[in-house]
């Protein structure tokens, strides 16, 4: 084992290999009864991308913004290669940025019925209104892995012209699931931006609560 | 008929020459065969057809899925074993680009049980994406091979990470186990991988038969014949009877699909 120990994880590589050699723990997850039976095309996986909170950190992402911002009078056109990052003005209630959020991924990505989910695949946001789209992405974002090691996002080709981005993000606040249906899967800078956003979001400042919506 | 897709993380780790030698094997013991190209380099087809640049095969299936199968199928003296090549369109997932074949593999599969064959095996393109992960969603079991040096183990967590993801989309996908290759009893980076690699992961997960690097091969390969064609094949011929039964034995006994011969 001296030849492969220092290289990884012997404790890690058995458990993963073991939960391999057990009947799945996903029989639900059978694709003709996940919904999308004919209508479900197939699917690509992608490299994890390298955006950490420990390398990218919300500051990080800000100057970004800001270097935008002082650029944005140019208004060239925002290409999915080339995405503009999430500008950062929107304040108000957590609900009030994941809205803006959903629609910088509207205008930038034509992203249609987002969802975010959290650690424990509980949903944060929806206007999938699709449980079994739930289902498919954590159960995809969750499945095992090295402890410590990052998910790497899955594009799921769920009917003609349209595929499921799901993108697991570890943020400073927790992990989480975004799913989002988008015509063309995204380009791996597009993902970047889209998961450096996501940081950006789950990170912002929420404004006080009003008095009258005090609890 | 049980589909059986031969993966691996790493590329040239052997593949081919495993996939074409276990094919052969099965159809040796009269288990009806079809051998099907799915990697886009095309190598079943260079090694055992002089006219493979010819033939439509696999990816022209998944571009045009009206295509007969009957033109694709390439009978061999075998009567119990046949090819499918990868085909003029192999370039395809190259420029068509997110693996949305799913519901064409699918289809190929279909009308290849249809058409009496008790076993497919198909060798993959390496890595688990792509056309591959849609061969792999579409398989009942996957055996992965892996070559017996330092670097090739250190891919394993990548490797099951990836196989963990395949059973989220495939359930009811079988992990038949890893299969050492490439192995060279005189090198002891060699040997000692292959004794990590066993000491790594579950007995059940590694194949107890084991491919040895052989000079065979690359003479086989160069007239075109499986191992078990050649005059002087016997003794390689020997072991990948060995991992037939072995991969016999891990087909659950009583299950309908597992390999019978004719």
């Amino acid at each position: 084992m001296e030849l492969i120990d220092p290289w990884l994880d012997s404790v890690e590589v058995r458990r993963l290999a073991e939960l391999l050699m057990k009947p799945s723990r996903h029989p639900a997850a059978v694709l003709s009864e996940a919904g999308f039976e004919a209508g479900f095309l197939g699917y690509t996986t992608g490299p994890a991308v390298a955006v950490e909170s420990q390398t990218v950190t919300p500051a990080a992402v800000q100057e970004k913004v800001t270097q935008a911002a002082d650029s944005a009078s140019a208004a060239e056109k925002v290409t999915q290669a080339d995405p503009e990052p999430l500008p950062s003005t929107a304040r108000g209630s957590f609900l009030d940025i994941i809205h803006h959020f959903r629609d910088w991924m509207r205008e930038h990505f034509s992203a249609k019925e987002m969802f975010i989910l959290d650690r424990q695949g509980e949903v944060i946001f929806d206007e999938s209104h699709h449980g079994r789209l739930h289902f498919l992405a954590r159960s995809l974002a969750l499945a095992p892995r090295r402890a410590g090691s990052f998910a790497g996002y899955v594009h799921i080709k769920i009917r003609a012209g349209a595929t499921l981005e799901v993108i697991p993000v570890e943020t400073p606040n927790g992990y989480l699931i975004l799913g989002a249906v988008v015509p063309v899967a995204l380009s791996p800078a597009a993902m970047s931006a889209v998961m450096e956003a996501m940081i950006l979001v789950a990170g912002a400042q929420t404004a006080p609560r009003a008095p009258d919506q005090a609890v | 008929m049980i589909n059986i897709a031969v993966s691996s993380q790493k590329g040239g780790v052997g593949k081919t020459t495993v996939s074409i030698n276990l094919a052969h094997a099965f159809a040796r013991a009269g288990v009806r065969t079809l051998l099907v190209d799915a990697d886009p380099q095309g190598s079943v087809g260079l090694s055992l057809t002089r006219q493979s640049r010819l033939l439509a095969g696999f990816y022209d299936f998944l571009k045009d899925p009206s295509t007969p199968l009957e033109r694709l199928i390439v009978p061999t003296r075998l009567e119990t074993f046949a090819l499918v090549a990868s085909g003029q369109a192999s370039d395809y997932e190259a420029s068509g680009g997110i693996g949305a074949h799913l519901s064409r593999v699918r289809d190929f599969l279909h009308g290849v049980a249809g058409r009496g064959y008790d076993l497919c095996i198909l060798d993959t393109a390496a890595g688990l994406f792509g056309v591959t992960g849609d061969v792999v969603s579409s398989s009942d079991a996957i055996m992965i091979l892996q070559q017996a040096e330092p670097l090739g183990i250190r891919s394993v967590p990548k490797l099951l990470e990836g196989l963990n993801r395949m059973r989220v989309m495939n359930p009811r996908l079988s992990i038949l186990g890893v299969c050492l290759t490439m192995v060279q009893h005189d090198l002891i980076e060699s040997t000692e991988a292959a004794a990590a690699l066993r000491q790594l992961l579950p007995p059940e997960m590694v194949f107890q038969t084991q491919i040895p690097r052989n000079s065979l091969f690359v003479r086989a390969s160069a007239r075109g014949l499986p191992i078990g064609a050649m005059e002087e094949g016997a003794a390689v011929q020997a072991v990948f009877d060995r991992l037939r039964v072995e991969i016999e034995d891990k087909l659950q006994p009583g299950d309908a699909r597992r390999v019978q011969p004719v």
